[in-house]
């Protein structure tokens, strides 16, 4: 073997041997995984990570954009996966996630249980907010609906379904909304048809009690709602493929009305996407899905102290305030614990009431069955 | 024979030994790796969707997941809206870029230069940033529909979320290579086969019907060989331009892994998606082929 050969060999070897290191997470690194969309990531990489690692210089947090949901999910089923076999999960915390994911992850001590013994600040948390003792709640929107006030006077928008549904079909092709499995603001409004049809009860739906039989009756008499919609959307029963595509067609002045993420579409209104026009709405009957996203701790990651000491510094009035006024959502603390300024900037879209719908089965069940129930019915001429 | 040829004959004996072994070590690392990460998935594939492991554990040979993609007519609709894309895309690629390549082969001259820049220039555009350009210009107001405004034209029926809006966006998105690999082909027809048939007084069109589409077969095999592959499982621009039902397989098949949690489907569709496009493979290994045994 001559000296070049020996130095190629060498160099792969010692490449091979370092691979594993790169794969793992330095120590003092906090892995935090995102499933939300750009703003959200864009938020923790400008606003928060720069604040936190100024208060704890000691730790670095490195933000990683799981894509969606579904990305999060297969984290966990490692994370779980590892907590079986005590090894690394090489993740530390969720930016909202549902910790009744994976199926007995709770049980098995997935999760970190939290309260005001390790969180500060946890007492400052809006009632409102509060899900399950292993989440933190940290940030709330809603899905509203908006529209073009130059098209639709603000006296005549729809602050009921029924009025909803009416004006959708006496203005065909002004309102389309996104596919279910591709963005929160379709699939809210879709979860809006489901609650119309069953008696306006968000509590008939938890993440345990779906079965086929159930989910069938429950949700069937809504896909016949939103085929009856159908030939009255835009294009005859086109759907975006996502939350910006639907802002884009309202910014286009293509539709007059879509639902939308409150804090996407009061950033869309800041940043000019939208025009100053854009006029915001919400049904009074029973509100569109929205909630809040909350932080999950994994109790077998490296960092989980440092992970703990993140979540409770997004409770901070700083934080908060940040969420206000960056992205516009809805802070997780009670708005006494806001300054003044913001609190009666914002009086109008404090909410008093959100609905939420859980995940899980009842999740892909929606997303499956509005596929094949409801998308076929597109006429193509 | 002296001593010296003697002992030189095994010395190069063994040097062309082990140039053959390093030879052999350079091709091994590809070899090995089409072996693992191409190789070895299919039949995994194919053999975890045949022989399926029930709820009790136990492995079972069943054709169960096959029979419902071939019965399922929401599954066949989106096969055949990726049929339909592809072929039509395909023709299409064909169509565009052939007079486009005849043209940079024949022509000189400065013209000629900016019309190639055009044409390979979709190359260096990322397809997400294509299907957000394609929504506000062919999209609905979008510049198209401005423009024909101004004219005091009627509004066109948008493409986008219709299935035309992919089909727009993998022909702009596929041209380049196209014209690339059809002006290479172009290559091989000699300039003096073309003369020699011009002065025995052939017209433009008997000279590309006699001369050079022969010369084209193989070359124009390879390029629609490549635009399927790529057309077939294309996932950005079908998703964000195309309508939301029926999908293309690729949607599909992300859709049915990751939101369904449905390996066993997934593969299948992916399993069926391999045997189409395999067809498109041979060809494409078959003519490869032919021509190396054609080459002296």
């Amino acid at each position: 073997m001559n000296r070049r050969e020996f130095l190629i060999t060498s160099s792969a070897a010692a490449g091979l041997l370092a691979l594993p290191r790169f794969a793992s997470a330095a120590a003092g690194t906090i892995d935090l995984y995102s499933g939300s969309d750009a703003n959200i990531v864009d938020l923790w990489n400008n606003i928060i990570r720069p604040a936190f690692q100024k208060a704890h210089p000691e730790v670095a947090l490195k933000v990683t954009d799981a894509g969606d949901n579904n990305g999060l999910r297969a984290i966990a089923d490692r994370a779980l996966a590892a907590l079986k076999t005590k090894t690394d999960p090489q993740a530390d915390l969720f930016e909202q996630f549902d910790p009744r994911l994976p199926a007995g992850g709770i049980d098995a001590g997935l999760w970190v249980k939290l309260s005001a013994e390790n969180i500060e600040g946890y007492d400052h948390i809006n009632p409102l907010a509060f899900d399950t003792s292993y989440s933190l709640p940290y940030r709330g929107s809603q899905v509203l609906l908006a529209y073009d006030t130059t098209k639709l006077d603000p006296k005549d928008a729809p602050k009921s379904w029924d009025q909803l549904t009416a004006w959708i079909k006496a203005h065909p092709g002004q309102f389309i909304y996104n596919r279910p499995d591709k963005g929160g603001s379709g699939s809210n409004f879709v979860r809006r048809a489901i609650h119309e049809v069953n008696g306006r009860d968000p509590k008939k739906f938890k993440v345990d009690n779906f079965t086929a039989d159930y989910g069938a009756a429950a949700l069937m008499p809504a896909w016949k709602i939103l085929n009856d919609l159908a030939p009255s959307l835009y294009d005859k029963g086109a759907y975006t493929s996502g939350n910006t595509q639907s802002i884009q067609l309202l910014a286009q002045g293509v539709v007059t009305m879509v639902p939308v993420w409150s804090d996407q579409v009061l950033q869309a209104i800041s940043q000019g996407v939208l025009p100053e026009t854009t006029g915001l709405v919400q049904l009074g009957d029973l509100a569109l899905c929205g909630g809040f996203s909350s932080i999950t701790v994994f109790s077998n990651g490296a960092n989980k102290d440092a992970a703990l000491k993140l979540a409770a510094f997004m409770l901070t009035k700083d934080m908060q305030e940040a969420i206000i006024t960056q992205i516009g959502g809805f802070p997780a603390i009670s708005w006494d614990h806001i300054s003044d300024d913001l609190r009666k900037k914002y009086a109008d879209v404090i909410p008093s009431t959100i609905p939420t719908f859980p995940s899980g089965d009842w999740e892909k069940a929606i997303n499956d069955g509005w596929y094949r129930n409801v998308a076929p019915g597109i006429s193509r001429t | 024979m002296s001593a010296d040829t003697a002992l030189a004959a095994p010395r190069r004996h063994q040097s062309i030994d082990r140039r053959s072994f390093i030879g052999l070590l350079l091709v091994a690392l590809p070899v090995f790796l089409v072996g693992w990460l191409i190789v070895f998935p299919i039949f995994s594939a194919v053999v975890g969707t045949i022989f399926v492991r029930g709820p009790d554990g136990a492995t079972e040979f069943s054709l169960a997941s096959y029979r419902f993609f071939f019965s399922d007519g929401y599954s066949l609709g989106n096969l055949w809206l990726t049929l339909w894309t592809t072929a039509v895309c395909g023709i299409l690629l064909l169509a565009i870029g052939l007079p486009i390549a005849l043209y940079l082969r024949f022509s000189q001259g400065r013209l000629a230069a900016y019309v190639q820049a055009l044409a390979i220039f979709p190359m260096f555009v990322p397809s997400i940033i294509l299907a957000y350009a394609l929504i506000r210009t062919i999209g609905p107001n979008g510049t198209i529909d401005l423009l024909l405004n101004a004219a005091g034209l009627p509004k066109l029926r948008t493409p986008y979320l219709t299935p035309w809006g992919p089909v727009i966006g993998l022909v702009w998105d596929n041209l380049p290579l196209t014209v690339l690999m059809l002006t290479a082909g172009l290559s091989s027809v000699s300039n003096s086969a073309i003369e020699a048939a011009r002065d025995v007084g052939a017209g433009p069109l008997r000279v590309f019907v006699s001369i050079i589409l022969p010369r084209m077969g193989n070359s124009l095999l390879v390029t629609a060989s490549f635009a399927v592959l790529g057309i077939f499982s294309a996932f950005t621009l079908p998703y964000v331009l195309g309508p939301a039902s029926p999908e293309m397989m690729g949607p599909f098949m992300q859709r049915t892994f990751a939101d369904m949690n449905d390996p066993l489907n997934a593969m299948t569709q992916a399993v069926i998606t391999f045997a189409l496009c395999l067809v498109f493979g041979i060809f494409y290994i078959r003519s490869i082929a032919r021509n190396r045994e054609a080459r002296p």
